[in-house]
């Protein structure tokens, strides 16, 4: 069989795709864990972090907008992890080791670092200061969120990639229904609107850092396993192209 | 963790010279475990020399027949495949874990579909879990498969293909491409890029294809991949299964540390990305996974609970105590598996290998 034969990782390189665990190279197989681990761990404190506002919402329509990316996040988290688990986590297990309500100081300074404990993203470590605060950190991250997986939707275990496409539909709607919440608060006035624009302030830079550092070696080990396509770079600069109008928009159209 | 349940051999049924299907009845209390989603696979186990070895082979059969068949081709020292081949009787028993595998596309009875199957020689088991249950379940679909050959002595479910198309009339058409006999070139040869190429332009269409399946050898994979996207098939469309030829030889066993533990530190080398780094660590404190962080080595974790199992790395020398281990199983430890974040060492040298 000799040639037909290649390595592996030339295989990925090359556009080729997995399918099962027992194919995964052991580097691809870690990195492809981190994936799954960061992914899951931010759904689950992104959601519990996100249920404890759900009260604050103005209206019914609110909290059931609130309650259902609540109820979705769980969903897609969990859905992730069911995939880790073909891999050998112990789902059970994981769904209890972490505390996933925990927040550090409103003001602490983490930037792109990750806490001991967790994989979350950086951005699911701080704490909400109200209603308006956690919509507009839903608006910035949502879309974050919805580039960066449009990037590992098409990455080369297909599983998870199918996965994160599908979740990937979800999450845009997470995200429209952060951006029509916003509009309705920036109409309520400019007390409001100026309440906006200091979160903005707050959640840019926090955004931000969860695209990562410029070009890395585990970036560009990424890249070659077929598990990323696009570099941090891209994709933030796409983030910012997105979502600076749409807050600009809000703000100012009304103001 | 994973279980396995035995499966009894009703039927062994020789197909080429070196493969069988086999005919599997779960235990009465374990059917609903082994029903399945076409295009899945079972892992056997079973132990050889005092070894335990996993092997996993596609479903080949459709969803809702209500039997289980795999088809094992014999390939060199593959010791699973030559005892299937060789050794197996009706009446034993072979231990698989619950089907598992994501090779397939949600059905949908009312579409009227276009599917297209590549394979490449034993790569095409899946494809007939895939095409059995498609022209079942899906009465207004089609599926036209490629299906690469050495020669027409080696070509695996021949018949029962030949038989599909005459059940299913105008529903199946089967491209047979086979490397060393044929006399019309577009069919003889390699499916490779070129094969392929031609193919498309002259003999099948994917253009508004609904989902395109393909298992076989890497190359052949990629070829076929390739073809298919310039010809404007969407990637979610392209469906891969690695061909199952890559029998990973046996694992060592951890290298005894030779002299017993004596001081309170231990020279730690870890291996990974083709790198050995080694730096000096206690054995009282820091886990293996956090002395290489430690060390700034960039060592793959996440839970860091022994959970999720991101930190699996080999230990291919000294020994080391895990404090909870959630994630590997047995026989993995058996090979020298540990989870780094959960390890410390016992001897006074550790060699811990992340790309094993």
């Amino acid at each position: 069989m000799s040639e037909d034969e290649i390595d592996i990782l030339d295989y990925l390189a090359r556009g080729g795709k997995l399918s099962a665990p027992d194919n995964a190279p052991p580097r691809y197989r870690a990195e492809l864990l981190r994936i799954m681990a960061s992914f899951v761990d931010s759904e689950f404190a992104g959601a519990a972090g996100f249920a404890d506002r759900i009260n604050d919402g103005p209206g019914v329509k609110e909290r059931i907008d609130g309650a259902r990316i609540v109820f979705e996040k769980l969903e897609h988290g969990e859905r992730v992890l069911r995939i880790m688990g073909e891999f050998g986590a112990d789902v059970e297990r994981y769904q209890s080791v972490h505390p996933w309500a925990a927040r550090i100081g409103r003001d602490d300074d983490i930037g792109t670092t990750r806490r001991s404990g967790d994989m979350r993203l950086n951005v699911f470590h701080y704490p909400f200061a109200g209603w308006t605060d956690s919509v507009v950190m839903n608006v910035l991250m949502g879309h974050a969120t919805v580039i960066q997986l449009s990037d590992l939707a098409n990455g080369s275990y297909q599983p998870l990639a199918q996965a994160f496409g599908e979740i990937l539909r979800g999450e845009r709607r997470h995200a429209e229904l952060g951006v029509e919440g916003l509009r309705k608060l920036a109409m309520q006035g400019e007390t409001a609107r100026g309440d906006i624009s200091k979160s903005v302030d707050y959640w840019w830079p926090r955004v931000t850092a969860t695209f990562g550092g410029k070009a890395s070696m585990r970036q560009e080990l990424l890249r070659r396993f077929g598990l990323r396509k696009r570099s941090n770079e891209e994709l933030l600069d796409q983030w910012r192209g997105r979502v600076g109008p749409i807050i600009g928009d809000i703000l100012k159209s009304l103001a | 963790m994973a279980r396995f349940h035995p499966l009894r051999v009703t039927d062994i049924r020789r197909d080429t010279r070196d493969s069988v299907v086999l005919t599997l009845e779960p235990p009465a209390d374990g059917r609903e475990d082994f029903k399945f989603i076409q295009g899945q696979y079972l892992t056997f186990r079973r132990v050889f020399d005092g070894e335990e070895l996993r092997r996993s082979y596609s479903i080949c059969a459709g969803r809702n027949e209500g039997i289980l068949r795999v088809a094992v081709k014999k390939v060199d020292g593959g010791w699973f495949s030559a005892f299937a081949n060789d050794d197996l009787k009706v009446g034993d028993t072979l231990d698989a874990m619950k089907p598992m595998g994501n090779f397939h596309a949600p059905l949908n009875p009312e579409q009227a579909r276009r599917y297209l199957g590549f394979a490449g020689g034993s790569g095409i088991t899946p494809l007939i879990s895939i095409i059995r249950t498609v022209l079942a379940e899906e009465p207004k679909s089609s599926v036209t498969l490629v299906y690469g050959n050495r020669g027409a002595a080696t070509i695996m479910f021949r018949e029962e293909l030949e038989d599909l198309k005459n059940l299913y009339l105008g529903r199946l058409n089967v491209v047979h491409i086979l490397e060393s006999e044929g006399e019309i070139d577009l069919f003889s040869g390699r499916l490779d890029r070129e094969k392929c190429d031609a193919l498309f332009e002259r003999w099948v269409d994917v253009r508004g294809a609904d989902y395109a399946f393909i298992c076989g050898p890497e190359p052949m994979m990629l070829a076929v991949a390739g073809a298919l996207r310039a010809k404007g098939v969407a990637e979610d469309r392209i469906k891969f299964e690695l061909f199952a030829t890559a029998q990973r030889g046996k694992a060592k066993a951890p290298a005894p540390a030779g002299q017993t533990a004596s001081s309170a530190r231990c020279a730690a080398t870890v291996v990974m990305d083709g790198v050995a780094r080694s730096f000096e660590m206690s054995k009282a404190g820091q886990s293996v996974l956090e002395a290489a962080i430690a060390a700034k080595i960039d060592a793959p974790f996440a839970c860091k609970a022994g959970v999720c199992s991101t930190c699996r790395a080999k230990l291919v020398e000294g020994e080391v105590e895990m404090e909870a281990n959630y994630a590997l199983e047995d026989y993995e430890v058996r090979r020298g598996y540990i989870l780094t974040c959960q390890s410390r060492p016992l001897t006074d040298r550790v060699v811990v290998d992340y790309d094993q």
